[in-house]
């Protein structure tokens, strides 16, 4: 087991650059999940920690040791592909001993330890298959216990589940958090996957153009979002947004919005009359009633089972509300919204940032 | 679409027919093999069945007994033919000397290029391979001359090496390409999955790639095999006592006639090493090498 630093990488494809200074810390034994949309730097910089990409400036650190110019093979990690990448023409088991093997590891050792992953993984009676007469799930397996017979320093997995069927995704998200629990080696994690990154992370890293966006414990990720990025990109249905212009209202700072209606926010902000404002409001922070601060009309209903989602059309924008209740919302039905102004979030137009509560 | 029993016999009755029109001319080359001289020229026409099967072709070809010995023994009668041998034995072994060399020369070399055209990053990459392609756009007949001077100051006129390395230069531009589409296949994935499981590149390739690509591999060794097997003009101009299969044949066709049976006999026993080579390496040649590395 090992911390990983990675300090000030750039990564530069000819002129183009894709990462800027990047500056993480991730903890021996510590779960991190990347997180981002495609093209946002984050499976580069996975691959600049496993050495299969060249660092152009910066230095990445595992086990307090720079390793820009280690070869992958040297540096003590093991490594989960998209797409599993096994060797078609080996065996489970050889699939999973090639690595001891090439080590020059005793026979006796390589097959305690192969028995051992297969033990772990439930892959058994699969050893002498080929990958070809395994299914997605089986075979995603034997990509893992290609990583942990070696007994790396720290795993590599790069969107290890986006090729599963859904119902699949989340069984073996469950078996890498609890596998991660087991072997508590460092972990780095990337996927697109929200749901994916909020349920297995310890730590989430938001990252967006090649620059890291925030960083910090999921549940704080979501609850205070550092920015209007991550606030929209955590969540799902994502966070209404409602600008307009700070007022004094009657018993507090007030929020006009552009259509005229008058939203009163929490006294904890400070924000003088005037001042133009993005209010953020999740879903499931807004009462659907009769009436409240927002009067609008149901335009699409979604329900899930444990929760109803309903769209409104508000000023021209969509705006969700998530309910346990079970009411008869149609389409066209007169409702009003109430945001809970506790639980609103306030960020700054031009910069997107995300504006500090008292 | 469940077809009806018309379309179905139509469509078998078609498949037979272009099979048919496709062996003939080979079941004409072997029949004509086991016939005796009167039959071959008969003077009223094409004969079919109507003849006395004699196996005196194959042995003068195949076991070097004089022609006249042989006709003497079976009784027959024999045509016409200068003093030149007709035993071909020495040439058999040329032959398959010279196509499994080169064959295995151009395996040799061009998996290696194929991979690392495949895998390197390389300023110009598209440049070459158009290039390595455009080696063969020239017709042999342009560069048959100059390679008989190179290859005679360098000594290897007249020699197996020499024509070993001729048909490798000329295999080599295709089966480079092809084997490059093989290994294009193989995602970079396992590449990189294997150089963290420990393996340096050489190792990478024997070791995890180049099994994946077997059945491309084997495709490649076949279409090199047949064009070193079939090779007429290269063989012609570089070599003298050397004879491979086509050059020797073409020897049948002599200042007194042309030897149809110790042709079609030779022709016949030519088909049998390819056709041993392509049963050894055909049951690598099965689709579908790399299933279950991906997800499909």
């Amino acid at each position: 087991m090992a911390s990983v630093t990675v300090r000030n990488v750039v990564k530069k494809y000819g002129d183009l650059q894709v990462v800027h200074g990047l500056n993480l810390g991730i903890e021996d034994g510590s779960f991190v999940v990347l997180l981002g949309p495609s093209g946002c730097g984050k499976s580069t910089l996975l691959r600049m920690i496993a050495g299969l990409e060249p660092i152009t400036a910066g230095e990445v650190l595992i086990a307090e040791r720079v390793v820009n110019a280690v070869h992958p093979k040297d540096r003590n990690i093991a490594m989960v592909f998209q797409n599993y990448a096994l060797y078609a023409h080996m065996t489970v088991y050889d699939n999973m001993a090639f690595a001891l093997d090439l080590r020059g590891t005793p026979k006796d050792e390589i097959k305690r330890k192969v028995d051992w992953a297969a033990s772990v993984l439930n892959l058994g009676d699969y050893l002498e298959r080929y990958p070809r007469q395994l299914s997605g799930g089986q075979r995603q397996r034997v990509a893992m216990g290609r990583a942990i017979v070696r007994n790396p320093e720290v795993f590599l997995f790069d969107e290890p589940l986006s090729n599963l069927d859904a119902k699949l995704r989340v069984q073996m998200r469950t078996e890498i958090k609890e596998l991660h629990q087991r072997l508590k080696t460092t972990t780095v994690y990337v996927t697109h996957d929200q749901i994916e990154a909020m349920t297995m992370a310890d730590v989430i890293v938001i990252m967006r153009a090649g620059v890291i966006e925030q960083k910090g414990a999921p549940l704080d990720v979501y609850d205070n979002p550092a920015n209007l990025f991550v606030a929209e990109f955590i969540g799902s249905p994502a966070m209404n947004l409602i600008e307009g212009v700070a007022e004094a209202g009657n018993g507090g700072p007030a929020m006009r919005t552009k259509g005229g209606a008058l939203l009163p926010l929490s006294s904890r902000f400070k924000v003088a009359p005037g001042r133009k404002l993005t209010l953020g409001i999740r879903p499931e922070h807004l009462t659907i009633g009769e009436t409240g601060d927002i009067a609008t009309e149901v335009s699409v209903v979604e329900p899930t089972g444990p929760e109803i989602h309903i769209y409104c059309d508000f000023e021209g924008k969509d705006v969700c509300a998530i309910t346990r209740e079970r009411g008869s919302w149609r389409h066209g039905a007169k409702v009003g919204l109430t945001p809970d102004p506790e639980r609103m979030h306030l960020f700054d137009p031009e910069s997107g940032r995300a504006l500090e509560k008292a | 679409m469940e077809q009806s029993f018309a379309a179905r016999t139509l469509r078998d009755l078609a498949a037979v027919l272009i099979v048919a029109i496709f062996m003939f001319p080979i079941f004409w080359w072997s029949l004509s093999s086991i016939k005796p001289y009167s039959a071959i020229f008969n003077k009223d026409g094409p004969v079919y069945f109507d003849f006395e099967p004699t196996a005196l072709n194959y042995k003068v070809t195949l076991l070097g007994r004089s022609r006249v010995e042989s006709a003497l023994e079976s009784g027959g009668t024999y045509g016409a033919g200068g003093a030149s041998s007709y035993d071909s034995r020495q040439t058999i072994l040329d032959s398959t000397l010279v196509a499994v060399g080169s064959t295995g020369l151009t395996i040799l070399l061009a998996t290696l290029a194929a991979y690392a055209l495949s895998r390197m990053a390389m300023r110009g990459k598209q440049h070459f391979i158009f290039w390595i392609l455009s080696q063969r756009f020239m017709p042999p007949l342009a560069i048959v001359i100059p390679i008989m001077f190179m290859f005679r100051d360098m000594s290897l006129l007249d020699s197996r090496l020499g024509l070993i390395i001729a048909h490798t230069l000329i295999n080599l531009p295709l089966a480079v390409l092809l084997l490059k589409s093989f290994f294009d296949d193989v995602p970079k994935d396992v590449d990189e999955a294997a150089m963290i499981d420990g393996a340096t590149r050489i190792q990478t390739f024997r070791r995890v790639v180049l099994p994946m690509v077997r059945g491309g591999v084997a495709a490649t060794a076949v279409l090199c095999f047949i064009f070193s097997w079939t090779e007429f003009l290269l063989s012609l101009y570089l070599t003298t006592s050397i004879r491979t299969l086509p050059v020797k044949i073409s020897t049948f066709v002599t200042s007194t006639g042309t030897e149809w049976g110790f042709i079609t006999a030779l022709g016949t026993s030519a088909i049998v090493p390819s056709f041993i080579f392509i049963l050894l390496v055909q049951r690598h040649l099965v689709r579908g090498l790399t299933l279950g590395s991906l997800k499909e």
